[in-house]
């Protein structure tokens, strides 16, 4: 996130300007492939050394059950279930992505604001209502719409899970034909997605392809992002421990010749080193640790 | 090719097993949907007796005895017309092959064998799709016997037909209601064309017939890759670490 923009009346209190992370979005419909691609990308960035982290709808601890839940009993209207689906992508959004950005993690969405702008307008919803709603949305850094066609969708769904209750609209469309809803809600879905293209400048990916030309073209254009955001090169990982083991040992000296024991501000049963090596990083306020696993044990390693 | 009720041809093919416990039925579905996979065919599966919502009503009859034959008919009946709209109907729309472990055989079998007018179940049924290929895996009833009572498994009160009082000991009466089955299955064959497998044969000679009956029914049946991600894992080097988690039913 190089410049932090909303929306809409963004979020009261967050004043920061620039955050060191980068928010990268994938829409598109059911059954696309969006998880996959995720599932692949966030891989081949920790493998490249990026701290990387995946979310996406109806995954927030405050909100995400009761969705659930609510969906398989069926039972909340649709304006309580859009205002739950806003509940979940705040809880997201303050507690897990933005802290991530702040950290410099690349994150990875399964989804965003558009598709629970697409499923409340099929139903009905007022495009201008729902929009301001979310308005405390971060703009992304990047937007991947992943546009297929309902006949490459089918045999796709029905290898996965089926036709399922929501994914058919069965909630409001009429009759009780699964697979004639399926194909009313999700064009009528998709004409959503495609509508919104130009409205927030998605990057349109080809997924009537396979699986590897999408993830071919996810990766080049996310090369092209990240590439500012290179992680620290092996060398430079010794360099800055060799300083914070250099610092240690002045430390000890120190407090020898003082005649007292190891730093006072450390809480007793604190893990000294942990403590040196997070002090040496400049984003050590976050809640989220700021390397990727990969480059903790690279540290250890090298340690 | 299957068939609606009003005689409408479905793209897809429906293929069902029948037969009473211990033909070895599930077995050789098993053996035929790897088949079919191992062949790319894109393969939708349905089971007796699974609907997530029905299945709880009848789990409670069943643990409470609270069914008499009426309502075990019709609770088995909602639990299949759930599937039938949900699961089979719409993969057969979209021209996919379902294969399906017991069908509506099943209940005018078992349901006629507890006392309910046959055509009064047959009518009640007259919503299914008719199958491409229902096969019926013939055995004696010594045989399902001798292999469904070998390690004298707990019978439970419906799977031996208590409540029909046919025997106050579980495993007698788990045999004649058995017997009262096999006889109405018998006279099924003819009825509604079952296409009869001997179930004695070794399985891999079961496995071939089935086979070859089923690949005269495959033109344009759907197809699918079924980890298209595979090829990908291999070619970046990648382990697909993250693949194993992703979350299903994720709909909006």
């Amino acid at each position: 996130m190089t410049q932090v923009n909303f929306y809409g009346y963004g979020i009261p209190g967050f004043t920061k300007k620039r955050l060191p992370g980068k928010l990268l979005v994938l829409e598109g419909t059911d059954g696309v492939g969006r998880s996959t691609q995720i599932a692949l990308l966030r891989e081949w960035l920790e493998s490249k050394g990026y701290a990387t982290s995946a979310t996406g709808l109806k995954r927030g601890d405050l909100a995400g059950k009761a969705i659930q839940r609510a969906m398989q009993g069926h039972t909340l209207g649709d304006t309580t279930l859009n205002l739950s689906y806003a509940t979940d992508f705040a809880d997201r959004l303050e507690r897990d992505i933005l802290p991530s950005l702040r950290a410099g993690f690349v994150v990875l969405l399964d989804r965003y604001i558009y598709s629970i702008f697409a499923r409340a307008q099929v139903r009905g919803a007022d495009p201008a209502w729902i929009r301001s709603v979310l308005g405390f949305a971060l703009i992304p850094d990047a937007v991947f719409y992943l546009q297929a066609d309902i006949t490459h969708l089918i045999p796709r769904v029905l290898n996965a899970r089926g036709f399922s209750y929501w994914e058919s609209g069965v909630d409001f469309l009429k009759g009780r034909d699964y697979y004639d809803s399926y194909i009313e809600y999700q064009t009528r879905l998709i004409a959503q997605f495609d509508a919104m293209a130009d409205e927030f400048d998605f990057m349109r990916i080809d997924a009537n392809k396979g699986i590897h030309d999408v993830f071919l073209t996810l990766k080049k254009e996310i090369n092209s992002l990240i590439k500012e955001m290179k992680p620290p090169k092996r060398k430079e990982v010794e360099k800055r421990l060799a300083k914070v083991e250099r610092a240690k040992e002045e430390v000890k000296t120190k407090s020898k010749q003082d005649g007292k024991g190891i730093a006072e501000d450390q809480a007793p049963g604190e893990d000294k080193s942990k403590k040196v090596v997070k002090k040496e990083n400049p984003t050590n306020d976050k809640e989220r640790p700021p390397q990727a696993k990969g480059d903790e044990s690279e540290k250890k390693g090298a340690a | 090719m299957a068939l609606l009720p009003d005689g409408r041809a479905l793209p897809g093919k429906l293929f069902i097993v029948e037969g009473i416990d211990g033909s070895g039925k599930s077995t050789q579905l098993d053996m035929l949907r790897k088949w079919l996979i191992s062949q790319g065919y894109l393969v939708a599966f349905s089971e007796w007796n699974s609907s997530p919502i029905v299945r709880r009503m009848t789990k409670r009859g069943k643990k409470k005895q609270l069914l008499s034959p009426i309502s075990f008919s019709l609770v088995h009946a909602a639990d299949f017309v759930d599937r039938m709209e949900r699961q089979m109907l719409p993969a057969l729309k979209a021209g996919a092959i379902v294969l399906a472990d017991r069908y509506i055989y099943t209940a005018f079998g078992r349901d006629v064998a507890r006392g309910v007018d046959p055509n009064w179940v047959r009518e009640m049924y007259s919503f299914a799709i008719q199958p491409t290929v229902a096969f019926y895996f013939k055995v004696t009833l010594e045989e399902s016997l001798n292999r469904i009572l070998a390690g004298r498994p707990t019978l439970k009160y419906y799977e031996a037909g208590m409540d029909v009082g046919l025997h106050e000991d579980p495993y007698k009466s788990y045999e004649l209601f058995q017997g009262r089955i096999l006889e109405e299955y018998d006279k099924m064959i003819d009825e509604f064309n079952l296409q009869a497998i001997d179930a004695t044969l070794p399985l891999l000679e079961q496995h071939e017939m089935m086979i070859e009956i089923v690949e005269g029914h495959l033109e344009s049946a759907l197809r699918a890759a079924q980890s298209p991600w595979q090829e990908v894992l291999k070619s970046e080097g990648l382990q697909g670490r993250y693949l194993a988690h992703q979350v299903s039913g994720d709909s909006s």
